[in-house]
């Protein structure tokens, strides 16, 4: 018997329920994250901007170019910084990290900006800087680069594992569901071929020794009532054990 | 009796070998007797500390850096990766000129040993080694160091013990951070500075009619030490640097500098200042020709001359291609000018020594060269690094060091060049001399406008 079709609407419900929980939630949570991070990246930056800022006032004073780069090197060590630059008041590149040279668009790129711009540069990759003025930018200015592609990458990654999470709980209410379904449709599968043989032939007296006859629950009170309407011929009386409130 | 120098990894094996008391204990009782002036007896030497006696070791704890028998020196350098060229030469000389005083009964009875760490000319593990050389080795004073990016970040370590009384001498950059406040009075330099170098070789660039010059340089405090020292002196003469082109510290002879290359090709210079180690202003240097950039090629002393020419002509057909625009700038004379007594004395004793890195530090194969201008500068620095110890009398004690160091004034250490130092003179030499590559060799450079105008 296909009792199970019954239940096609309600799978495909179930289906369609979580699935667009699933959806939904990973939209969120794509948003979310990226937003989240992509601003705490860009805070992060401009907090190292605004320290080496900070760090490289006395020594810019003092001429020390040799320790500026020290200090910018040691910065170019966090990660996901790419590069960074410090220019003087006057647009002169007094440190940088970039190798082989400092690319076209930096050097034609208006130095005393210090909000933030993406930048694509040929053969590196693409990036956010951000500045921050070095006394008030009378010093000159600092200049972070944060790769994008390292950003994007740990923002994937975090989308990723709730993504892979919600993924992971959608399969297991989907199987949870599929179980509970084919528990229910089981009995009445049962019933609905009890009461086909009853309707053949309903004087059988092995009909009367079913095991569905022996449910304590709904499908077997159904069959017993089945078997006494049929016994009946017409249904005076309920059978003992048969109750139409239950 | 067993003289054990196995190396030991560091913590986080990343760099050279290290020694454990328990190594030094080892070595220690053997190092009496083996030869003292060899340079193993130098590492086992290392054990005299731990071997001595108890008042000896108490004087060490106490931070006094010398026993009734030894003073050691600490030494962070590179002798592993593509710039151990220049730690071994430097130690070589060193090493030459401190055996020779261990042979002839030390300073006030007491040798000098030098305690070996290798840093692979890498900053952190410098840093690493100067708080062990410090904190656990209690040396009594650092000595030798190698590099710009490495001694600029031990700086701070020397100002934060300051009270310690231990001083950084004679370390082979010649940055300003070590030569000017605020750290300028932790540390004392016997070599003429980048600044002077940068000034001498733009000077006479200028002169010749090249203005338009361009740097290749190392993209760190090394580097932009150089930079700043020629744009110093082209502002003096009221040009600007013409270019710049960079690379990682650490490159390799064998990678490519084409794009370096190009980029300066395309500001069209009439010189180029190279301010890198010898790997990679040789690979520079070759791709320039390679290119067709024929322009003078300027190096600084740290470049390592020997090396960066052993690059360039090394199963080379015609090695002149590339070596004929080599402009050398040197802070010690000629190795080859033996009417210099220095230099005299410094090949005697380089024969009769031949000082060789201990094994246990020794990673890569290098093979040494019997003078080097690297050897020389290490050479001087141990002869006058022994005069300043000879002045702290027999009780030696780091609270005397400034006191000795500043008492030496209009000091023969054998060159032209008499040796001063005073509280605002704490850079001894001031020449810088120019040198160019005739059959093979680098030779003093005499007539600028002949050869390069």
């Amino acid at each position: 018997m296909r009792i199970r079709r019954l239940f096609k609407w309600t799978r495909f419900g179930i289906f369609a329920v979580f699935g667009l929980i699933v959806l939904s939630t990973s939209i969120l949570c794509i948003y979310t994250v990226d937003t989240e991070l992509s601003a705490e990246y860009e805070v992060n930056t401009q907090n190292i901007a605004k320290t080496i800022a900070d760090s490289s006032a006395g020594i810019l004073l003092n001429q020390n170019l040799a320790t500026l780069q020290s200090l910018v090197d040691q910065f170019l060590e966090v990660q996901g910084i790419r590069y960074i630059y410090i220019t003087s008041e006057t647009g002169e590149f007094l440190a940088h990290t970039f190798v082989p040279g400092i690319p076209e668009e930096i050097l034609e790129s208006e130095h005393s900006n210090t909000a933030p711009v993406e930048r694509s540069l040929p053969g590196m990759g693409d990036f956010i800087e951000v500045g921050s003025p070095i006394l008030a930018g009378v010093a000159g200015t600092v200049h972070v680069g944060m790769d994008l592609d390292v950003v994007a990458l740990k923002i994937q990654r975090a989308i990723g594992q709730q993504v892979y999470l919600i993924s992971v709980m959608l399969l297991i209410a989907v199987l949870a569901s599929i179980w509970f379904v084919n528990l229910a449709a089981k009995p009445l599968g049962e019933l609905l071929a009890y009461a086909v043989e009853l309707a053949k032939d309903g004087e059988n007296d092995e009909l009367g020794e079913r095991d569905i006859l022996a449910r304590d629950d709904e499908a077997g009170h159904l069959a017993r009532l089945f078997l006494h309407v049929s016994r009946q011929g017409g249904g005076r009386g309920l059978p003992a054990g048969t109750s139409g409130t239950e | 009796m067993q003289c054990s120098l196995e190396p030991e990894a560091s913590p986080d094996g990343k760099w050279g070998p290290l020694v454990t008391r328990k190594s030094v204990m080892r070595s220690g009782l053997a190092a009496l007797l083996v030869a003292p002036f060899t340079a193993s007896a130098l590492v086992a030497g290392r054990g005299q500390e731990s071997g001595g006696s108890e008042a000896e070791s108490s004087d060490r704890a106490e931070g006094r850096g010398a026993t009734d028998e030894e003073i050691v020196l600490g030494v962070s350098a590179a002798f592993s990766g593509p710039s151990r060229g220049l730690g071994t030469e430097l130690y070589r000389g060193a090493m030459a000129y401190f055996n020779h005083v261990n042979e002839n009964g030390g300073i006030e009875g007491r040798r000098v040993s030098l305690r070996l760490y290798d840093d692979g000319y890498q900053p952190d593990p410098c840093v690493q080694n100067t708080m062990r050389l410090m904190l656990e080795d209690k040396v009594f004073s650092l000595f030798g160091y190698v590099g710009t990016p490495t001694v600029t970040r031990v700086l701070p370590i020397l100002k934060k013990f300051q009270d310690e009384k231990i001083f950084l001498f004679f370390p082979f950059t010649g940055a300003q951070p070590q030569r000017e406040p605020p750290y300028g009075e932790f540390a004392f330099n016997l070599r003429a500075s980048y600044n002077q170098e940068t000034a001498g070789l733009v000077d006479n660039l200028v002169q010749i009619g090249r203005r338009r010059i361009a740097v290749f340089y190392q993209i760190d405090a090394y580097g932009r030490s150089g930079w700043a020292g020629v744009r110093a002196a082209l502002d003096k003469h009221g040009e600007r640097l013409a270019g710049e082109a960079t690379y990682s510290r650490g490159e390799k002879f064998t990678g490519s500098m084409r794009k370096q290359v190009e980029i300066l090709q395309g500001v069209a210079p009439d010189a180029v200042i190279c301010i890198g180690a010898y790997a990679a202003c040789a690979a520079f240097a070759r791709d320039a020709v390679d290119l067709g950039l024929d322009v003078p090629i300027a190096n600084l002393s740290f470049v390592g001359s020997e090396n960066l020419l052993k690059l360039l002509t090394e199963g080379q057909d015609d090695a002149e291609r590339y070596t004929r625009q080599l402009i050398n700038s040197q802070v010690v004379p000629s190795y080859e000018d033996t009417s210099i007594p220095a230099v005299q004395e410094y090949r005697e004793l380089m024969a009769r020594y031949d000082p060789q890195v201990p094994a246990d530090l020794v990673q890569e194969e290098y093979a040494p060269f019997p003078h080097s201008f690297g050897s020389l500068e290490g050479f001087l620095n141990a002869k006058l690094m022994g005069e300043i110890l000879r002045r702290l009398g027999p009780n030696p004690d780091r609270a005397g060091l400034e006191e000795a160091i500043f008492s030496i004034e209009d000091f023969d250490l054998g060159i032209s060049e008499r040796v001063s130092f005073g509280p605002d003179r704490r850079q001894g030499l001031q020449s810088v001399y120019h040198t160019v590559v005739e059959e093979g060799r680098f030779v003093p450079l005499d007539d600028w406008g002949a050869r390069f105008g």
